[in-house]
């Protein structure tokens, strides 16, 4: 096995595109747990540890942020002054682990592995986020959306990496909200729900929402948006947007739960979410 | 085998001159080859806390850190924390609390207390529970773990 630690994207880019077999170190959360119980052993290990460019959060002109691969879930979680919708990835970061995963994981890391369990996943579909590649061919972007292809795939080819991830502008008076129900503090989400909204006089003018851990990827139903969209929130507008996403799951049964239980709690996970998210926008 | 990496790696303020694999952890290296046997295997898959060390100032997990990725950075261990010879006052408080049971998670509950009041000084109970929930205790003593650190922070002489 051979150790790199490549100072620039494209030194990066080479290394990972001359041989199929070597993998990216952001954190090592994941990726060393991994090859401590043998699961994996890469022949070559290409550290990101060095790169500046892919550290860092930074807001566009447009009214965008541009977070860096390499930032860790610490930094998200404490980063001052996200706007509107966007302070969900730092509800997302808190939610995370406990501090020692948090002083170490990234976020091109989490979703760089593909697990529908991690907490990324969920919000930044929720936030139209788009992942930034860059390979041999360039650069690309893909909607997180479709990045997230199945259970541990992703969009990633031979040879690229991710460099950050970007979100759009949050949507005028938009507020997100995370709900995580887990086992115990620190675990994997059993299920998660990310939800942004926006309010005008008291009806839902926008919303987006997915789910954590119900699915080989992370949930999304345009349909149950099209359900809340209007509404007041009420308790039969959330039952029958559940209903639409639960018909999009495909939970596991696994320690953390039954796909059965599973199902239990989108429904109030969702009004959870959705309620947290529009109290943000106070009353209207 | 791959050929053996040179590093130098500095801790608790000396830097050693080392070669290790590229798979080698941080954990097995201090334990290994510096003999700093106070970070402890528990599980080797970050769950657990037993290793944990300070990196740059925050806590991170031994056994999930490369060595070959630490090189460089100040990583400071269990048996750094004493000053002069004397325990520090978080290795104080959780001796005088009766903290330690076994002992086994001790080394790490005591780094990550510490990077926790580095942090910050005065934590709420709340803040200490979540500042130690990495680190489990399988002797369960929680209890007195939580109340060692807050005896140990700038507001809580006890
Ligand atoms: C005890 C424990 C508890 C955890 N709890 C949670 C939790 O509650 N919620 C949660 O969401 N996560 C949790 N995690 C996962 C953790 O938060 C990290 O997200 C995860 O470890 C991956 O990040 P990393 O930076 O450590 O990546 P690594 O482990 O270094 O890499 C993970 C994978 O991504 C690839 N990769 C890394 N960076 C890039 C890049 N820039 N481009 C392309 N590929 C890349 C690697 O090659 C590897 O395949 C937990 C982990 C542990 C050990
Ligand atoms: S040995 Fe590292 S967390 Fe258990
Ligand atoms: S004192 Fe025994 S594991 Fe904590």
């Amino acid at each position: 096995m051979e150790f790199h630690g490549p100072s620039t994207v494209d030194e990066a880019v080479s290394l990972l595109a001359a041989d199929e077999d070597a993998r990216c170190l952001a954190g090592g959360a994941t990726l060393v747990a991994m090859m401590n119980a043998d699961l994996v052993m890469p022949s070559a290990l290409v550290s990101l540890r060095h790169i500046a460019a892919l550290g860092g959060i930074a807001a566009d002109a447009g009214g965008g942020l541009r977070i860096g691969a390499m930032t860790t879930h610490r930094e998200v979680a404490d980063a001052a002054g996200l706007d509107g919708a966007h302070a969900l990835i730092s509800e997302t970061a808190r939610a995370i682990g406990h501090p020692a995963i948090r002083n170490m994981g990234t976020i091109g890391g989490s979703i760089g592995h593909g697990d529908p369990q991690a907490d990324y996943p969920a919000a930044l579909v929720a936030l139209d986020a788009s992942v930034e590649l860059r390979g041999p061919d360039g650069a690309r972007a893909v909607p997180a959306q479709d990045f997230f292809v199945d259970y541990l795939e992703t969009a990633l080819q031979p040879g690229e990496l991710i460099t950050a991830v970007t979100l759009p502008p949050s949507p005028a008076g938009g507020f997100g909200a995370y709900e995580k129900f887990a086992r115990v503090e620190g675990d994997y989400a059993t299920v998660s729900v990310a939800a942004a909204v926006a309010m005008e006089a008291g009806r839902c003018r926008y919303v987006r929402v997915a789910l954590g851990s119900c699915g080989p990827i992370p949930v999304r139903a345009e349909d149950a948006e099209a359900r809340l969209a209007g509404t007041a929130l009420a308790d039969e507008d959330v039952a029958a947007a559940a209903a639409v996403l639960r018909d999009a799951c495909d939970p596991v049964d696994d320690v953390r739960g039954s796909g059965e239980y599973r199902m239990m709690l989108v429904e109030p996970l969702l009004g959870r979410a959705l309620r947290a998210a529009a109290a943000k926008g106070g009353a209207r | 085998m791959s050929e053996a990496i040179p590093i130098s790696l500095t801790v608790n303020g000396r830097t050693h001159r080392l070669f290790v694999q590229p798979w080698h952890t941080l954990l097995q290296v201090l334990r290994e080859q510096i003999s700093l046997t106070g970070s402890k295997r528990g599980c080797n898959q970050g769950v657990c806390g037993a290793c944990s060390v300070m990196i740059d100032g925050a806590v991170m997990r031994g056994c999930l850190t490369l060595a070959a990725d630490a090189a460089g950075r100040e990583i400071v261990t269990v048996e750094g924390l004493a000053v002069g010879g004397a325990l520090s006052p978080v290795q104080q408080a959780l001796l005088d609390h009766g903290a330690v049971q076994c002992g086994f998670c001790m080394p790490g509950m005591a780094v990550a207390a510490t990077a926790l009041l580095a942090d910050n000084p005065s934590p709420s109970d709340a803040e200490i529970r979540d500042g130690l929930s990495g680190n489990l205790c399988r002797c369960s003593g929680y209890v007195k773990v939580v109340e060692a650190v807050r005896s140990a922070s700038a507001g809580g002489a006890s």
